[in-house]
């Protein structure tokens, strides 16, 4: 829980007229406007943020946000079985807009296509991590190794 | 390279005792002319090879001094160059006078310096000092080495295009372009262009090592395809002979081309002496991980998968019951992206029935039902209705349609699958047809066939060394700039080189890579009574936007033919995928 910012002697007479964790609705839609790395600092600013930063539709939102048209209701359900917007974002769809596009990652507009391979590509992410479950290796966390590619820099 | 040369001084000592006493009607003559030339200079012939002259008995001293000078250079490296430029070498191939003069700073005993009688006094003093800024006066000692006929004793041998200078037949020329370019990024020496006496291409900057990697690229392909001829006119003893230049030249070569000749050397050495790879049935599990390497580190697998499931796809556009018969499931890696694609179908998902063929495994355990397991559990969690069977077969020719239980086409809509299944078959005669009309039997929608784009199943076993040899560099090549961890690579080359291997060392049934090219495949399909089905655009877009994906991806390249979608490697295709199904089929054509 964000407590009131302590004033300083100077403004204790000028009360502050806003805090921004006092508008959670507000903060959602700032927080929807992020690019991936931002929004990843800010989970980073205190309790409050970090929950929020947490809860998925933000990620399903940063994911599509560019897509030209938007994804059909089935997505959801198998992205989420999946492992979620979050990793997908991380694992794929991150990797695959900053491979395929020079200019600002988020300006990009998605192509149904790129789509389409970003959800196939998870999709074989989770495939290889069903089949490490119990074994050896990193948690669930670590990329399942079909995509290493995506995740090593381009060779210059 | 040192210690190569001190390990082959008494293996060349040997051979020589060999060569002299032989009494081989072919060798008889060449003979002649080694024995003249070993007491004539008393050169280690196998630095000969390289162009450099070396008294066999200097070669420790030699040795010696040039560890000396690695350790000089090491050690002062921006300095230590710039005062060595200012050095004059007279007659560069005389290794041993040339360290000698490199290490004037240190008190050694000169070496005898080698009275070469083959080079011009008066040409030897115009080339004078050899900066190491300075490639261009580098041009004329090579060329003169080059030139210079009795170093080579792969000269002596007729009929055989070991030697360069005149046996440039547009294959060898057009082959060693394209190697060139291949290892350009590689090798020390930097690309040139095709003819061999073009010397260096000047790099001003780089300095200069006398070993031009580039010149003994070239001679390693030669060496190589030499050998290969006297494989295929059986001449036994030259071969062996040519085996072992081969891994000295490689040794001298960095990258994908020592990679390529190391492994065919091996292949050469197998059938020359006739240990061939005893195929145990460990090996099969072996494979498997090697191919799970593989699949990770490059995009050929990846790119026959999805090119293969967007093909299936369309053809289950509206089919509520699906099955897929897959050849070869090996970990299953395909189905996972279509099963991910069917389920997002507008419309919702159809029953997916998925049957998988695999080989029989030596501890007995299930392997195809472990995969058919884990693929159940993804489909039931993405919400897909799945059915799995799986079956052991030592050959698809062994398998019956009606074994499979398929079911009428108006209750499900088959797909059939191969991915580098089929060219095995054709090890066996009458296996690959009676297969075809297997999968007429199960009357398919759609059958999708991915296999390599080349030829390595012609009658003569030179023309399928020589297909082979730009092949696998090619592929080779393109390994080279992948990224990701170096184990993964190393498997992957584990994996190519038992291609190789079994290219190159086997014949028989033994010969399972007997790998053919599109048109050959569609040969046969056309005849089997199958037509062709282009595969879309959005295979293109797809298997386009996948390889952007790969880093170092810049060379691989899509390219559509006839309908049918193959990957390469700059020009060189090397993977076609393509899409068939029943001829004069009732169901809607595309």
């Amino acid at each position: 829980m964000h407590h009131q910012k302590t004033p300083s002697s100077e403004d204790k007479e000028k009360r502050p007229k806003f805090f921004i964790n006092d508008h959670i609705d507000i903060l959602v839609e700032i927080l929807k406007r992020l690019d991936g790395p931002s929004l990843g600092v800010a989970a980073c600013v205190c309790r409050l943020w970090s929950t929020l930063a947490r809860n998925d539709s933000l990620w399903e939102h940063l994911c599509f946000r560019h897509v030209s048209s938007p994804p059909p209701s089935s997505v959801r359900p198998v992205v989420v079985a999946l492992g979620g917007y979050k990793r997908l974002y991380r694992v794929c769809v991150r990797p695959v807009l900053s491979r395929l596009s020079d200019s600002d990652l988020v300006r990009r507009v998605w192509t149904r296509d790129e789509v389409q391979l970003s959800l196939s590509l998870f999709c074989v992410d989770y495939y290889e991590r069903s089949g490490r479950l119990g074994g050896g290796g990193g948690g669930g966390d670590s990329s399942a190794s079909s995509l290493m590619f995506l995740c090593n820099t381009v060779n210059v | 390279m040192k210690r190569d040369h001190r390990d082959t001084c008494t293996d060349q000592n040997g051979s020589k005792g060999e060569y002299s006493s032989s009494s081989s009607s072919v060798l008889n003559g060449k003979a002649k002319i080694w024995e003249e030339y070993q007491d004539g200079c008393g050169d280690d012939e196998l630095l000969a090879v390289l162009g450099y002259k070396v008294r066999a008995s200097d070669m420790a001293e030699v040795a010696e001094k040039l560890e000396q000078l690695e350790m000089v250079m090491g050690s002062a490296q921006e300095d230590g160059i710039s005062q060595l430029s200012d050095t004059v070498h007279y007659n560069p191939s005389d290794l041993s006078g040339w360290v000698q003069s490199m290490l004037s700073e240190f008190n050694t005993v000169d070496g005898s310096a080698i009275d070469d009688p083959l080079f011009v006094a008066a040409d030897s003093s115009s080339i004078t000092s050899i900066h190491f800024s300075n490639s261009h006066q580098i041009e004329n000692p090579a060329s003169r080495v080059f030139h210079d006929d009795s170093e080579y004793d792969l000269r002596a041998i007729p009929g055989v295009a070991a030697y360069p200078q005149t046996h440039l037949d547009s294959e060898a020329e057009s082959r060693r372009k394209r190697l060139k370019t291949s290892i350009g990024s590689n090798s020390i020496g930097s690309n040139s262009g095709v003819g061999a006496d073009s010397g260096f291409a000047s790099d001003p900057a780089r300095p200069l090592v006398l070993v031009d990697s580039q010149e003994t690229g070239v001679r390693l392909v030669h060496t190589l395809v030499a050998c290969a001829e006297a494989v295929q006119q059986e001449n036994l003893k030259l071969a062996d002979a040519l085996v072992k230049h081969v891994g000295l030249l490689a040794a001298s070569q960095a990258g994908a081309m020592r990679k390529v000749a190391t492994y065919f050397a091996e292949a050469l050495a197998r059938r020359i002496y006739r240990i061939y790879p005893q195929d145990s049935l460990d090996s099969s599990l072996h494979i498997q991980i090697l191919q799970m390497h593989f699949y990770e580190t490059c995009p050929y697998l990846k790119f026959a998968h999805f090119t293969a499931n967007q093909a299936i796809l369309e053809a289950f556009a509206t089919a509520s019951r699906v099955h897929v018969i897959d050849f070869g499931l090996k970990q299953g890696m395909q189905w996972p992206a279509l099963m991910q694609a069917l389920a997002l179908r507008p419309g919702g998902p159809p029953t997916f029935r998925l049957t998988g063929i695999g080989p029989p495994q030596p501890d007995n355990t299930d392997a195809l039902q472990q995969v058919g397991w884990k693929l159940a559990q993804l489909a039931e969690t993405i919400g897909v209705e799945f059915e799995f069977r799986g079956f052991v077969a030592n050959s698809l020719a062994d398998l019956e349609p009606s074994m499979l239980e398929i079911r009428p086409p108006d209750v499900e809509t088959v797909a059939v699958n191969s991915c580098f299944e089929l060219h095995p078959l054709l090890a066996r005669p009458g296996a690959v047809e009676k297969v075809l009309s297997s999968i007429k039997a199960m009357k398919p929608k759609i059958v999708t066939i991915v296999e390599q784009e080349a030829n390595h199943n012609g009658p003569i076993f030179l023309d399928r060394f020589n297909e082979a040899l730009h092949y696998y560099s090619n592929l080779f090549d393109s390994l080279e700039g992948s990224s990701g961890p170096s184990q993964d690579l190393v498997m992957s080359e584990v994996y190519l080189g038992r291609q190789i291997c079994n290219v190159v060392a086997c014949e028989g049934q033994d010969r399972v890579e007997r790998h053919e090219t599109l048109t050959q495949w569609r040969g046969r399909m056309d005849s089997a009574g199958f037509d062709l089905v282009h595969l879309g655009s959005n295979a293109f877009k797809q298997a386009s936007m996948l390889l952007a994906l790969f880093a170092g991806g810049d060379g691989y390249r899509v390219e559509e033919n006839n309908g049918s979608l193959m990957l390469g490697w700059h020009t060189r295709p090397l993977i076609a995928t393509s899409a068939w199904q029943l001829a004069s089929s009732t169901e809607s054509t595309r």
